[in-house]
């Protein structure tokens, strides 16, 4: 299998010289091409704080991050800014689109950002936005949108950038239970059909009994680590 | 996208964006104002100096100065200043006799300048004529008739067909007195002047200073300030024994007046704007402060520092941009206003204004190069407004910023 993560032995340490808290402890962690896996625990384990290492959002304090085959973990900010432009999509818990963006825009700014002829930009903002049910929205601002809708758009946004792997924060936390099978469907499609590496924190059963693997975290460190047979 | 996004955002929060903008059109009519006030004063000064007191150019003989009891004279006066007076640039000249002395009356004395005109010549180039406020303007069939300023009038007491006595040396240093009747009483814009100078028929003085077809100065109004480096190139060049002079050189106090005031209404102008730069740093740190998690997310998706920068800068520069046209408009609007009906300061400034040598009524008025000068430093001032905010933006750690 191909490796897109391989995470070695990263710690998060918070006020190191005081009292320290650990908000990840010693993880080891790979993650294949396609994998559909969901990061549980209750809050406070830490599974926020992985996934914003993973994506090159926060640095560990010790221990390597490497994104297929790139150490990320000394990357000055800026490298990090285009490393996740080009690598990594992003699905938040509460949406953060640009209000002041249409749908159609928020999906194609990845890709102007990422300097995509006009032609294709269209092109895929239409496939993507038609992939996630939303063709009718396009042209809708955000504040137009349920969340649900407003979701399924930070979702094709991720996927705008063609990235390596999505992580997704709590992606069905605030949503109700229709628009959340509905977001986990599109998710499991994308996964499926296209090979779309996904790795999601939660706490939502629903979303834990679609993973086909689960990491439990404990205290910042990995107390289970199991594959799910039952899938979508 | 950055420019739509900068857009927009700008209209987020319409009501403090439209008090910024409306902020920036005040400042700029502000500030554009004041610049015209003193461009105004500034011009009106040196019309005054041109058109009442100096003339666009002044020839002289090589030695002149005033300080001399016995000025140099220029020897072929009367045939320069007909050759000059037939210039197709020149619209009048004023060959003028002038001695240093002393009036007296039988009440007071002053130091005075006495300037012998030939007077059809001086009403044209200096607009004596038009400046009397008493008596006639050299028709009475006497000689000995002299025009006196209303400030040396006063002070000394003299009425119309008062007598004085003026005394100064002749050309060969003998000291010479004669009696003069008042024939009017003029009150020009500078009351220092009008204090210092009385005027006599040139053939009168002349005839006491021993001179013949002489004057110690010929001064030349032309028909546009721009002739004057033409004509008085052309001049010098004809005339290399004698000093071609134009106004500035003449009178350099009028120059530095003009470039003095230039330099205060730019004070002015940069105070008003360093208000404004608070009032655009106090809005955009406002608007990039509500925004934080929103550029924590740019930054996340992969918005680099640079991009971001711009962003707030384009905000910035758009929100003062929407402002500018107005202001230049409206400031646009009320000069032209008041560049015709002027401002009338008599009630404020009573006399003060013209015992510096200003007129009472300023005409605003501002050239298109200073509005585009006062465009420039509004757009500069955004720009500088921008950094704070921007700078503030680019220190946020994306993960952090998401958290809120």
């Amino acid at each position: 299998m191909d490796t897109v993560i391989d995470v070695h032995n990263i710690s998060k340490v918070y006020n190191p010289d005081t009292i320290p808290v650990y908000a990840v402890n010693n993880v080891h962690l790979h993650v294949d091409r396609g994998e559909f896996t969901a990061l549980v625990g209750p809050s406070g384990s830490g599974k926020t704080t992985l996934l914003n290492i993973l994506g090159g959002l926060d640095h560990p304090t010790s221990g390597t991050v490497v994104i297929n085959g790139i150490d990320i973990t000394n990357l000055s900010s800026n490298k990090l800014i285009d490393f996740r432009l080009h690598n990594i999509g992003f699905v938040f818990q509460s949406f953060n689109l640009i209000p002041v963006l249409t749908a159609r825009e928020n999906v194609e700014f990845i890709m102007l950002l990422q300097n995509v002829p006009k032609k294709e930009r269209n092109q895929r903002v239409i496939a993507l936005l038609n992939e996630v049910g939303l063709s009718d929205k396009m042209d809708v601002r955000p504040a137009q949108l349920s969340g649900g809708q407003q979701q399924r758009v930070a979702v094709a946004r991720a996927l705008a950038s063609k990235p390596q792997f999505i992580l997704a924060d709590e992606p069905t936390a605030n949503l109700d239970s229709a628009s959340a099978f509905n977001l986990l469907d599109i998710m499991a499609k994308l996964n499926r059909e296209e090979n779309m590496t996904f790795i999601f924190s939660t706490h939502d059963q629903r979303v834990i009994e679609r993973a086909r693997r689960v990491i439990t975290l404990v205290d910042g460190s990995i107390a289970s680590d199991t594959a799910q047979t039952k899938t979508d | 996208m950055i420019t739509t996004i900068a857009w927009r955002n700008i209209w987020r929060n319409k009501t403090r964006s439209l008090v910024i903008m409306t902020s920036v059109a005040l400042g700029l009519w502000a500030g554009a104002f004041i610049a015209a006030l003193y461009w105004g004063m500034g011009q009106e000064r040196m019309r005054i100096a041109i058109e009442n007191e100096i003339a666009h150019l002044q020839i002289h003989a090589p030695d002149f100065t005033l300080e001399f009891a016995r000025i140099p004279a220029i020897h072929n006066a009367t045939q320069l200043t007909a050759q000059v007076a037939a210039m197709k640039e020149v619209k009048a000249v004023s060959a003028r006799a002038i001695a240093m002395g002393m009036l007296a009356t039988a009440t007071g004395s002053a130091g005075i300048q006495i300037n012998g005109i030939e007077p059809n010549a001086e009403a044209a180039t200096s607009q004596l004529k038009s400046k009397l406020t008493e008596g006639t303007y050299f028709e009475s069939k006497k000689t000995n008739t002299a025009l006196i300023g209303a400030k040396l009038a006063k002070k000394l007491k003299l009425k119309l067909n008062s007598k004085v006595v003026l005394t100064f040396q002749d050309k060969e240093d003998n000291l010479v007195s004669a009696a003069f009747r008042i024939e009017g009483i003029y009150q020009s814009y500078n009351t220092a002047l009008d204090e210092r100078n009385i005027y006599v028929p040139i053939t009168t003085l002349n005839n006491l200073l021993g001179l013949q077809q002489q004057a110690h100065e010929i001064a030349i109004l032309l028909h546009s300030d721009e002739l004057t480096p033409v004509v008085k190139a052309t001049l010098a060049a004809q005339n290399q024994d004698l000093k071609v002079q134009d106004w500035k050189e003449i009178s350099p106090e009028t120059g530095l007046i003009l470039s003095t005031m230039g330099q205060a209404s730019m004070v002015f102008v940069v105070i008003i704007l360093l208000a404004l730069a608070f009032g655009i740093i106090n809005t955009m740190l406002m608007a990039v402060l509500e925004r934080t998690r929103e550029i924590g997310v740019l930054m996340a998706l992969g918005m680099n520092k640079l991009k971001l920068f711009a962003m707030i800068l384009t905000e910035t520069f758009m929100l003062v941009m929407v402002g500018c046209p107005f202001g230049l408009l409206l400031a646009w609007g009320v000069i032209q206003l008041l560049s015709e009906k002027g401002i009338d300061l008599t009630n404020i400034a009573g006399q003060t204004m013209q015992d510096f040598g200003f007129s009472n009524v300023i005409y605003p008025g501002l050239p298109a190069n200073q509005y585009l000068q006062i465009v420039i430093l509004v757009v500069i001032t955004a720009i500088v407004s921008a950094f704070f905010p921007a700078i503030r933006a680019l220190r946020l750690k994306p993960v952090e910023a998401i958290r809120g």
